[in-house]
């Protein structure tokens, strides 16, 4: 074989393997898309050529799923916790980016430190105390321990955006009379904007697809949409029809989501991760 | 700095109130039991009277270690594959951050979808590849329940550590690589010797990140096998959440879970020191 033959299987090879990948990675979403859309009786079938039918979405959001009310928990309790935990969020990373703080390394390490502490081990206190006070199953509770994981996250994530930006114009505008806060108003955050709102699009996923609080602390009121699959196990086994057209209303807002940041989405991931 | 406070009440107080409660008899049915004062006991019952404790910490080990090993092999390779940029490549790059953002415990399900014996679609791939698996009722097995649980892990953290590992080779400076070849150096070579030691930072923050959440491993499990069949794949998490909250046992499981986070301060610190290093 010449030199040139070799190098085009090489090549050959790579595309090959890039393709398998691909079609690797995409299958088992492809799959329930698929399976989202036919019949009940389709889905029992290997078929890759059926009718589609739109019936699953209908029978989803109609009694006895609803899965209209677990879009509507879901929903607000991701707005909500991003609202909430970006303007602190954004404070924190501000002090920690252009003070230098008393015991700020420890304090970061800290915040991180407790990203990886296991949401089984501080789940087990915030349900006792949600039952004594009256949280369990309710929006408010579920945002409240939401904010637990999101927040060390966007703190670090921010902190990220911000070190970027230079400070020169800052001390610019300090020099002219400007306040620290008119400071952070006016020149950090329009200059920190993509990062904010790719934090935030962050944070939104990570609370949209939280599973083990929503599993412990809601019921029936405050469900969310990951813990409403479990509705579709019916007597007769799993109503796979009916579940992938619940995957794929959970799965297609975060994908467009995470097409819209992909390009932070590494530099995002590796500073804070996900609980 | 309201948002030190809030980090504090959100994750620093759960954490000492749980170690209050791991030393408590702690049962959820009865009242006033979760400040009935109870010393060692609980740890000593995990680690004397408990089998089921150290079967899920083997499950979690093991799972631990294989899931690791294979995520990195295969991200790594995924990632020489795609690095070099081009349109197929970096469109592949896209997709693969589709599966990252589909929840874990919507990858159980998925994967549940799939193994099923009569109409799943990696049990027909599988039968026709290797005919004795035909119809093989994959999640009632243990140990093939268990190889499917790696494997929609393996598949949920590639493409997440592919992108990391695609953003550390692109800073591994190209004319060294050229240099060697130049040397007459062989692929496998040039590899071993220029691009892997560069690599190894980036390398070492991925494997200890993955580690963290193989440990800590809830959602699939839930949703794949619940644990089972058996306690087959009951990860340690998974058990803190049986004896917690469908036994109602608090004390026992807050114990059990403490002694979850002394693994976890190891690799928080082994994470940390990393990172600051970079920084």
């Amino acid at each position: 074989m010449t030199g040139r033959q070799k190098k085009q299987l090489w090549h050959a090879l790579h595309t090959a393997l890039i393709l398998i990948a691909m079609f690797v990675m995409l299958v088992p979403s492809l799959w329930i898309f698929l399976a989202a859309f036919k019949s009940h009786v389709d889905v029992y079938q290997l078929k890759l050529f059926f009718t589609p039918t739109l019936e699953n979405f209908g029978v989803v959001f109609d009694d006895p799923y609803r899965l209209g009310e677990k879009l509507y928990n879901s929903t607000i309790v991701a707005f909500v916790t991003v609202l909430f935990a970006i303007p602190i969020a954004t404070l924190a990373a501000y002090s920690f980016s252009r003070f230098s703080l008393r015991g700020e390394t420890l304090m970061l390490v800290t915040i991180l430190a407790t990203q990886f502490v296991p949401a089984v081990v501080i789940i087990l206190p915030f349900f006792v105390m949600f039952r004594d006070i009256g949280l369990l199953d309710t929006r408010v509770g579920l945002i409240l321990v939401n904010l637990a994981i999101v927040m060390p996250f966007a703190i670090w994530m921010i902190k990220g955006f911000i070190d970027g930006i230079p400070m020169d114009t800052e001390e610019a505008a300090m020099v002219d009379g400007s306040s620290r806060l008119q400071v952070i108003r006016n020149i950090v955050l329009p200059m920190a904007s993509p990062g904010l709102l790719t934090s935030a699009i962050f944070c939104f996923i990570i609370a949209w697809n939280e599973f083990l609080f929503a599993l412990i602390l809601t019921n029936k009121e405050a469900v969310t949409l990951p813990i409403g699959l479990a509705l579709f196990k019916g007597e007769e086994g799993d109503l796979w029809n009916l579940l992938s057209a619940a995957g794929i209303i959970i799965m297609a807002p975060m994908f467009v989501l995470a097409l819209m940041i992909r390009k932070y989405f590494v530099q995002g991931m590796t500073m804070g991760a996900v609980r | 700095m309201p948002a030190v406070l809030v980090v504090f009440a959100t994750a620093i107080w759960p954490l000492i109130e749980a170690a209050r409660l791991s030393f408590t008899v702690g049962r959820l049915n009865r009242p006033g039991s979760l400040d009935q004062y109870l010393g060692w006991e609980n740890y000593t019952w995990a680690f004397f009277e408990e089998p089921a404790f150290w079967n899920s910490v083997w499950v979690t080990g093991v799972y631990t270690l294989l899931t690791v090993g294979l995520t990195t092999i295969c991200a790594l390779g995924l990632a020489l594959l795609l690095a070099p940029g081009g349109r197929l490549r970096s469109s592949a790059q896209t997709l693969l951050i589709l599966p990252f953002a589909m929840s874990p415990a919507l990858i159980g399900v998925s994967f549940r979808f799939m193994f099923n014996p009569e109409f799943g679609l990696f049990d027909a791939f599988f039968g026709v590849m290797i005919p004795p698996l035909a119809d093989v009722s994959w999640l009632a097995d243990p140990n093939l329940a268990f190889a499917v649980v790696v494997m929609a892990d393996v598949w949920g953290w590639i493409p997440f550590l592919t992108l990391v590992l695609i953003g550390g080779l692109a800073s591994v400076p190209r004319d060294t690589i050229e240099a060697a070849q130049v040397d007459g150096a062989s692929g496998w070579r040039v590899f071993k010797d220029v691009t892997l030691p560069q690599l190894a930072p980036v390398l070492a923050v991925v494997i200890i990140l993955k580690s963290i959440f193989s440990l800590k491993t809830f959602d699939q499990v839930f949703m794949l096998t619940n644990g089972g069949p058996g306690t087959a794949t009951q990860t340690l998490s998974h058990y803190i959440y049986f004896n917690g909250m469908k036994y109602g046992q608090i004390g026992y499981s807050a114990s059990v879970a403490w002694l979850m986070v002394i693994p976890m301060i190891f690799l928080t610190y082994a994470y940390a020191k990393f990172v600051f290093r970079k920084a």
